[in-house]
């Protein structure tokens, strides 16, 4: 009976209704809405200046011209601002890491006396904070303004990411890691030779996590940084991109002689910052999503 | 559980001594822990130290240590200033508005994917609706830029082409507030949809099949079935956003906005910026950083009684 109920509904599930099409051309329609914005930005990059000013480009590049990145390619404000974010990206990244699993690992144990105080004095600093101007002062006086571990340093830790990565480690089997005791291995041992060897997808995951976050932070480097040959790539795009307007309003510390850089050129700018995030996005989805689940899971 | 009943002391009541010797068998623990926690206390807690300096007339060279107290004399002097209210309210009305909008929205695209049969559909839909919580807000709001501006903005083109006329996106305050929300609901909203989903795939399928055979239809099955099922997912959500409603991203508000919409892009946290980091009012910027923090608290807390109240699990 069941059986031939679910025989029904999968036969139902595969019949044609308008429902069914309305749910697919929506679904299809909100894809676009998301996409178009980069088709969009990707056309205006590869289109010839005078089809950009006159404003006919929508879908695709009019009059092919590979000017823009000829000129990007050349930039050496550019380069080096990649370089800065690419250092950036990586330090923040292991620096991250290993403090998280270091955390995390810690703070799984149950039979860690404190571990209760400690974990609560962690989590604590998620719902209140000094707030932007005493982080900034402390920052200052330990002789980090202006210096690239300002952008790394400040904020190696970060809380979400610790919840994650605790509850993944309590809820490994302790099989194992008892057997391991049993012979005689230590703390150091077992975590190296047995929970880290496990924890590969979570670490991958804490480690993107981390990554992204960094590739796309403009806003320590805007308040720690002031001289423009430690720009981070995001704070230099914010600067190419809206020239008029801090022009306009004064600008933050930098004059990058103020010429109107061509759409073209701005839009450029943008594909080649974003580059990186789309070439890793399949890993960062498949992976994002199981963190977001294990977040979601309160410790 | 397996692992208390292995080291059997945890079953009874520890004393001192044997407290010690477990610390002293956990000293690789603690030596791990050792960088974090100097991490925690000079990042985190110098600064929670350092809201003092709300309280006090902070002279740059004097320091945290060496400034005259003088109580409440700062947050006096916020409260009396009209645009603290203003951005107090605009983080209100920006984040009310992407609420409205978002919330429903966010749970309707989940329903509909989750009708989605074909598994190659959904996975390409669902990668796509996730790519633009990855982006950087700097990058959307070039794009945005792109896209919106009056003058030769791709949108307003295609609308001039069409014979209407431009309409100021980014630079009139009504049409900001409206771009706004579309962003942040392009950015977001399929990844809000996970939590949805996995809520979704925990669905008994029989439930399903007895409503096939009782005739419903797909609208009721899923009015009467899905829904309910993850009705205590949804009041989970709304609460925890709810509880977010005087915190706002400074990203959004800050790279979108401009001097003709200042009126209602200003929201708490650029406030806080322009305020504490371009005109150097330290004591100004933590006053109001405190009230905010407080505000929160307060929100979060209420949020958390009321969510236990109506039965469901608390989110702190």
């Amino acid at each position: 009976m069941a059986q031939e109920a679910t025989s029904t509904m999968n036969k139902k599930k595969n019949k044609f209704t308008i429902g069914k099409f309305l749910n697919y051309f929506f679904l299809t329609v909100l894809a676009f809405i998301c996409l178009y914005p980069f088709l969009n930005v990707v056309a205006y990059s590869f289109s010839g200046y005078n089809a950009v000013l006159s404003g006919k480009v929508t879908f695709y590049p009019i009059d092919i011209s590979l000017t823009a990145y000829q000129t990007i390619m050349k930039n050496s404000q550019i380069w080096s601002a990649m370089w800065v974010t690419i250092f950036t990206t990586i330090m923040g990244t292991l620096i991250g890491l290993i403090l998280t699993i270091a955390a995390a690992y810690a703070l799984s144990r149950d039979y860690l006396p404190g571990k209760g105080i400690l974990s609560g004095l962690i989590l604590f600093t998620m719902y209140f904070s000094g707030g932007i101007i005493p982080t900034f002062l402390v920052v200052k006086g330990l002789g980090m303004y202006d210096s690239l571990t300002s952008l790394f340093i400040p904020q190696a830790v970060n809380v979400f990411n610790f919840i994650v990565m605790r509850t993944f480690f309590r809820q490994l089997p302790t099989e194992l890691e008892e057997a391991a005791r049993i012979d005689g291995a230590n703390e150091m041992q077992i975590l190296f030779k047995i929970i880290l060897p496990l924890s590969v997808p979570i670490i991958a995951t804490i480690g993107l996590f981390y990554a992204v976050n960094y590739w796309n932070s403009y806003f320590d480097a805007l308040i720690y940084i002031t001289s423009p040959d430690k720009f981070t790539l995001q704070l230099r795009l914010r600067n190419l991109l809206f020239a008029d307007e801090l022009a306009n309003a004064g600008g933050n510390g930098e004059g990058i002689g103020t010429q109107v850089m061509s759409q073209s050129l701005k839009m450029c700018c943008v594909v080649v910052a974003t580059l990186p995030i789309i070439c890793v996005y399949p890993w960062l989805q498949k992976y994002f999503v199981k963190g977001v689940m294990l977040g979601s899971v309160k410790g | 559980m397996k692992r208390q009943q292995g080291q059997g002391q945890y079953v009874h009541k520890r004393t001192t001594q044997q407290t010690m010797a477990q610390m002293w068998k956990c000293r690789w623990l603690y030596l791990m822990l050792l960088p974090v926690i100097v991490y925690f206390i000079v990042f985190k807690y110098v600064p929670m130290y350092g809201i003092t300096i709300a309280f006090q007339d902070y002279n740059i060279f004097k320091g945290m240590f060496g400034s005259k107290w003088w109580g409440f004399t700062t947050f006096q002097k916020v409260f009396a200033d009209a645009n603290f209210w203003s951005a107090i309210k605009n983080t209100l009305v920006l984040n009310l508005m992407t609420l409205a909008i978002n919330f429903p929205l966010t749970i309707i695209v989940s329903l509909m994917l989750n009708e989605v049969a074909g598994m190659k559909f959904k996975k390409l839909t669902q990668s796509v609706l996730y790519l633009p919580h990855f982006i950087s807000w700097v990058v959307v709001a070039g794009i945005a830029t792109n896209l919106f501006t009056q003058n030769d903005g791709t949108i307003n083109n295609i609308i001039s082409s069409m014979g209407g006329s431009k309409i100021p996106f980014l630079s009139s305050e009504g049409w900001w507030m409206f771009t706004y929300v579309i962003l942040q609901v392009w950015k977001e909203i399929g990844w809000g949809t996970i939590i949805y989903l996995a809520a979704l795939t925990g669905v008994d399928e029989s439930l399903y099949e007895a409503a096939y055979l009782d005739g419903a239809t797909n609208l009721q099955r899923i009015w009467y079935i899905t829904l309910p099922m993850i009705k205590s997912v949804v009041v989970t959500m709304l609460i925890l956003q709810i509880s977010k409603m005087m915190t706002i991203g400074l990203d959004a508000p800050l790279l979108l906005g401009n001097d003709k919409v200042m009126g209602v892009s200003e929201v708490i946290s650029t406030y806080i910026y322009r305020i504490g980091i371009v005109r150097a009012k330290y004591s100004d910027a933590t006053a109001i950083g405190l009230f905010q923090s407080l505000v929160n608290i307060a929100i979060l807390v209420l949020a958390d009684w009321f969510a236990k109240l109506i039965g469901e699990e608390g989110i702190i």
